[in-house]
């Protein structure tokens, strides 16, 4: 593999793709009201993440980006489980996935 | 061209607002246009700023991929995030784990796109299909319940994310026509050959026996010679061997309170009962 180094206007390119995957997780975890798609929208601002990741890792010519890519999806893999078992058991509690079900824990 | 990025975010959050699901008149298809239309107009506009292809660079053939995963990813998080069934938009966000794992395969990372189609789109997302079919109340189309349908603060959330966007795009995108012309001002760390070479050569651990120092010899004279994931492998495991630990720690706990967590008992397993609880 021949590493050759990204112009910076296509480096950009790339985070520009990552940074819309983000927000648009971001806009998604905000304004869903289904606790299973909430996740689904985190899952999302990793892909961004990840992309972004990798572009920097290119750029710079060095493997660090995509080395940490690699703690980025045991994190996400992590968190799937452990917020995927967390909705299941809110879900038995209440028999339904809105959050909005839960807001007397606003205090 | 911030005012560029900034006429892109206002158009991109208007067409998302207008593809949310709400009540009465849906303009979703001409929020999907409107966001086509914006992005395709960025990008053309973009495109007379890029370099013009070497041997060294990303040349344009290589750019009409990244222009069509690119959109693909773009498009299918708009249906995630605007769906009303939760199923369908699962499946849509496979196609957001193929097309940024074609990105990434552009960039030249195998090792992580491969592992992102199999970890994401094979075991995250059969595991998030599994509890959305687990918990959803039933499949006809009429009788899905409201939050699904209505989003919650549509207006806050959208004008949160694309300020949020403008911000970063104005950073990421080079303002001045110095920074075109000095392409590559920041890429001041070091090569990942002298970095892992100086690894294998300096660490204690690896001068301790004379097998171990010629390995590490042999292998960063063929550094150039490796795949890509030799080279992650290498640096996984010669240079972040502490945060290889912490990751397996990581995975330990939450292996055990994924475990504490499904045994709980709940009592009030009727539903009649549970919904006012």
């Amino acid at each position: 593999m021949v590493v050759s180094e990204l112009h910076s206007l296509v480096l950009s390119h790339f985070l520009f793709t990552g940074a819309v995957l983000f927000i648009l997780g971001l806009v998604g975890f905000l304004c869903r009201r289904n606790m299973i798609m909430m996740f689904l929208c985190t899952e999302m601002m990793f892909q961004g993440v990840v992309i972004t990741l990798v572009g920097f890792s290119r750029f710079h010519g060095n493997l660090t980006g995509q080395t940490f890519v690699i703690f980025v999806l045991t994190v996400a893999a992590a968190e799937a489980a452990l917020a995927l078992s967390l909705v299941v058991l809110l879900f038995r509690r209440k028999r339904t996935l809105d959050p909005e079900a839960w807001s007397e824990l606003r205090g | 061209m911030p005012y560029l990025i900034y006429i892109a975010s206002t158009l991109a959050a208007i067409s998302l607002y207008m593809m949310m699901p709400r009540r009465g008149f849906q303009p979703g298809k001409f929020g999907a246009l409107l966001g086509a239309a914006t992005l395709g107009g960025l990008w053309l506009l973009l495109a007379e700023y890029l370099p013009e292809p070497t041997d060294r660079g990303v040349g344009h053939a290589v750019m009409v991929y990244y222009y069509i995963f690119s959109a693909v990813a773009i498009i299918s998080a708009a249906r995630v995030v605007t769906h009303d069934r939760p199923v369908y938009a699962a499946l849509w966000f496979v196609m957001v784990v193929l097309s940024s794992a074609g990105l990434i395969l552009i960039l030249g990372a195998e090792f992580i796109g491969f592992a992102s189609v199999i970890i994401y789109g094979g075991a995250i997302l059969v595991t998030y299909l599994f509890v959305i079919m687990l918990a959803s109340q039933s499949g006809d189309s009429d009788e899905r319940p409201d939050h699904d349908r209505i989003p919650r603060e549509p207006v806050a959330a959208v004008i949160i994310g694309f300020v949020l966007l403008s911000a970063i795009l104005t950073a990421a995108f080079p303002t001045a026509e110095e920074n075109l012309l000095h392409p590559n001002q920041f890429s001041a760390a070091p090569a990942d050959a002298d970095v892992i070479a100086g690894v294998l050569t300096s660490r204690p651990v690896q001068n301790m026996s004379r097998e171990n120092g010629a390995l590490a010899q042999a292998l960063a004279g063929e550094f150039e010679q490796l795949s890509n994931a030799e080279r992650i492998g290498l640096d996984l495991f010669q240079g972040h061997p502490l945060g290889i630990e912490l990751a397996g720690i990581i995975l330990l706990v939450c292996l055990v309170g994924a475990v504490v967590i499904a045994k709980t008992r709940i009592d009030s397993f009727d539903p009649k009962v549970g919904a006012d609880q």
